[in-house]
């Protein structure tokens, strides 16, 4: 046994204290956030069926344009747009922006819905990428294509959005499926409180392993693929958990580029989505909360939890760290830019609590856990660090994350009962307990890759490949 | 407390978690399982509830669960119209289910006391219109609101006053709701919502969704009294672009005023709402100020000042085409672009 030199020890118990407070600073806000969640769900109001939301809603509902930016979606376009023209909503465009494609995403759109090159005067507040042309039918007029150079997701949402005359407008990605009633149910905030709802976020929920056809999720069904499963409960932390919660505290910071619905007005006041960064759908949620802090305006920005839109999750390692490294760097990138808001009394709760969470989970939690993973065993076995602290550590990666992962599945099967099986519940349970044996400590890796990306100030999306949602035989 | 404690506290939060999960997975197969017993329950009530020539209280001489019968009714109520409604609710009624709403609307959740709420709207006993008047005093607003939306729906609904009281109309944001209410209330009587306009003490978002209801109802019988309030009302209020946007579709010369003197508006929401209007009352005398407005600073401005010149006919269209030739930017396209939308040769 070594002898170690006092100040050895007592920086190796500093290292281990710091790394263990900020696990659990991070754990006391994740059951905070549980509270709220559920006091949340509790009190949410009733979720009626779609005829009755339909004669309640309809003829107040206000007008939405539905963003759809594709870059290289061939394969999925059509069925894509299709289904995104069958949604249930009284008064409503979809406004495909393709985004300087450079496969056949155009010709296939133009053919299929047999559109013509149509002129319309659009707005030109926020800055895009030049439009080389509209697209639009008799046949169809809820449809209008919009064709343009390549400048990005955020720049071909700009583009929508300057083109688009609703007073709402909904950003989706392209190859995403949104429930046919979701647009009436993410109305509902802006018409029970209009004077100051400016944005509301619905649920992503993972489609992999699920049947679809006809471009709608007619089957829910949990997928095989490990990876898939994991990114289930991890989503529905994120959104059952954190963004619910965070909309109760009126601290919520992002609304997932997936799904979300905002006025039109305000996102042009604002400059749109801004470029240069991958956390777009985080930079308009801040940008807007600023906006409206410093014009001391009230103002609601909301999540709930029933309209639901479909992704597909990536199943492979290589794909799913790139997207991992990526939302880190768009976190970061905002954070650093809007680092002014963070605990300055001007902005309330979003400075304290909303900044305060990013600071901890985002900036802070990755880089802290994976030097206490490197540090902590490392420490104890050669006798630096007493087991206290082992096991103190061991509680903070291990054992508090099987706590919150299975409470929010909980509150999920309590609350909203939305998977159709008992089978899946075990399943999940068993996933919340294995997550923390590795997958969580990848997870980690990925996000300190994501602030090595920051700090050597990396830009672009990276390749993501589609496999497209698996479609029934 | 010492640092492993921490995994002590961290361990039995895990196990205990772990234990309730279990606890509503077992749940969930008995649930499950009782699923098929009630799909098959609810296939032997659906008949019965929707048999429109079998005798209604026939439902009442069966043993059938209360609440399934209660579930299906709220279901299919929405489903059915006109007389097939009113034999189904019969039916339902004879079941129980009105008994059992009303005991839903005192309790439990206010979820579920305003789906009971809005279920009862289609219920006129007595004993529904009792239970719906109480649940205008519910804790809930969602409630509240359910609850008057199901009496305005069959005419059983107080004086306006008591309910923009319980609803608490005057002192807080109004929900768009509101205007379904006045709309349900002023189909059978206008005069009730139409007084709202002119009483000084409703609040202007009060008067605003009086008007949205009465709009389709009155039409330009309100321009008069709906231009007084936008004369009066605060240039930067919300509600004036809804009010100017209601003159124009009330498309009477009444509304002129109004529009007129808010085509100069500093606010661009309500210059462009303004200039909506003036094509919709056809304002030929606006036509060279909507021309000049077509190189607004404001985007919506220029677009509606477009769409308005067009509505005006052929001089507002002789305008725009000038405009679209001789015409500096960002008048020229404006003018040229409204043109080639309208299929309007330049």
């Amino acid at each position: 046994m070594i002898e170690w030199q006092p100040w050895l020890i007592y920086s190796a118990g500093t290292i281990a204290l710091v790394v263990i407070g900020v696990g659990l600073i991070q754990i006391l806000f994740y059951i905070i956030q549980l509270g709220f969640a559920a006091a949340s769900l509790a009190q949410r109001p009733p979720v009626s069926s779609p005829s009755l939301l339909w004669q309640r809603y309809s003829e107040r509902a206000l007008p939405i344009a539905v963003l759809a930016p594709a870059y290289n979606e061939e394969v999925t376009i059509v069925e894509s747009v299709t289904s995104l023209l069958a949604l249930h909503y009284p008064e409503f465009e979809v406004i495909v922006i393709n985004d300087g494609s450079d496969d056949r995403t155009l010709r296939r759109l133009i053919d299929h819905f047999e559109l013509k090159s149509v002129e319309r005067y659009h707005d030109l507040t926020v800055k895009h990428a030049q439009i080389r042309g509209l697209y639009a039918s008799p046949r169809i007029p809820s449809l209008l294509v919009v064709d343009k150079e390549n400048g990005g997701k955020s720049d071909a949402l700009n583009a929508g959005i300057n083109v688009a005359r609703a007073p709402l407008f909904c950003s989706i990605d392209a190859d995403s499926i949104l429930e046919s009633d979701a647009l009436l149910r993410a109305v509902r905030p802006f018409l029970e409180k209009p004077d100051e709802v400016i944005a509301v976020g619905g649920t992503i929920r993972l489609a992999n392993g699920s049947r679809i056809e006809s471009g709608r999720v007619i089957d829910v069904r949990l997928p095989r693929n490990f990876l898939a499963l994991v990114q289930i409960v991890e989503y529905l932390r994120a959104f059952l958990m954190t963004r619910l919660a965070l909309s109760r505290m009126e601290a919520l910071t992002v609304i997932s580029g997936a799904f979300g619905l905002f006025r039109r007005r305000l996102a042009l006041e604002v400059g749109g989505y801004s470029h240069g960064t991958v956390g777009e759908d985080m930079e308009l949620v801040i940008k807007l909360h600023r906006h409206m802090r410093l014009q001391k305006k009230p103002y609601r920005i909301e999540f709930i939890p029933e309209p639901v839109c479909w992704t597909e999750a990536p199943e492979n390692l290589t794909i799913l760290g790139r997207q991992r490294a990526r939302w880190q760097r768009g976190a970061l990138e905002t954070f650093a830019k809007h680092r002014d808001m963070l605990f300055n009394p001007r902005y309330g709760r979003i400075g304290f609590i909303g900044f305060g969470q990013i600071l901890i989970v985002d900036v802070l939690g990755p880089v802290v856990e994976v030097i206490g993973y490197v540090l902590v065993p490392l420490l104890w076995a050669v006798g630096l660090l007493s087991i206290d602290y082992l096991l103190a550590f061991l509680a903070i990666t291990f054992t508090f994350g099987i706590f919150i992962s299975v409470a929010t599945l909980i509150l999920e099967e309590m609350e909203l009962r939305r998977f159709p099986r008992a089978s899946d519940l075990i399943v999940l349970t068993l996933i919340s307990v294995l997550e923390n044996l590795g997958y969580r400590q990848l997870s980690n890796f990925w996000r300190l890759l994501g602030v090595w990306q920051y700090l050597r100030k990396k830009k672009g999306w990276g390749t993501m490949t589609r496999k497209g949602f698996a479609r029934s035989a | 407390m010492r640092l492993a404690d921490l995994w002590y506290i961290s361990l039995a939060l895990a196990l205990f978690s772990l234990l309730i999960m279990a606890g509503l997975i077992i749940t969930r197969f008995f649930v499950e399982r009782h699923k098929r017993k009630v799909t098959l329950e609810r296939s032997r009530i659906m008949p019965l509830l929707l048999d429109h020539s079998s005798d209604p209280s026939a439902l009442s001489e069966r043993a059938l669960s209360k609440g399934l019968l209660a579930d299906l009714t709220v279901e299919l109520v929405q489903l059915v119209r006109g007389e097939d409604r009113d034999r189904f609710v019969d039916a339902a009624t004879c079941g129980g289910v009105t008994a059992t709403l009303v005991r839903r609307l005192t309790r439990g959740s206010a979820r579920a006391r305003a789906t009971a709420a809005e279920a009862l709207a289609h219920f006129r006993g007595s004993d529904s219109t009792a239970a719906l008047h109480a649940a205008l005093s519910d804790r809930n607003c969602e409630v509240r609101m359910a609850a008057a939306l199901a009496l305005a729906e069959t005419g059983r609904e107080p004086p306006i006053e008591v309910l923009i009281e319980r609803l608490g109309l005057g002192s807080m944001q109004i929900s768009l709701l509101v205007t379904n209410l006045f709309q349900k209330i002023a189909d059978r009587d206008p005069a009730q919502i139409e007084a709202l306009i002119t009483d000084n003490d409703v609040t202007i978002n009060v008067k605003s969704a009086a008007v949205d209801a009465l709009t389709s109802i009155r039409g330009f019988a309100l321009a008069p009294v709906v231009n007084a309030l936008v004369m009066e009302l605060d240039p930067d209020s919300p509600e004036l672009p809804k009010l100017i946007r209601a003159l124009g579709l009330f498309q009477h010369p009444a509304g002129i005023p109004g529009v007129s003197f808010h085509l100069d508006s500093r606010f661009g929401w309500v210059r462009a709402a303004a200039a909506e209007a003036a094509g919709r009352i056809g304002m030929m005398e606006s036509s060279s100020k909507l021309a000049a407005m077509l190189g607004d600073i404001d985007w919506w401005v220029r677009f509606r000042s477009g769409e308005a010149l067009a509505r005006l006919g052929q001089s507002g269209i002789a305008r725009l085409r000038e405009a679209s030739r001789r015409g500096i930017e960002p008048a020229r396209s404006a003018a040229r672009l409204t043109l080639a939308e309208l299929g309007i040769e330049r």
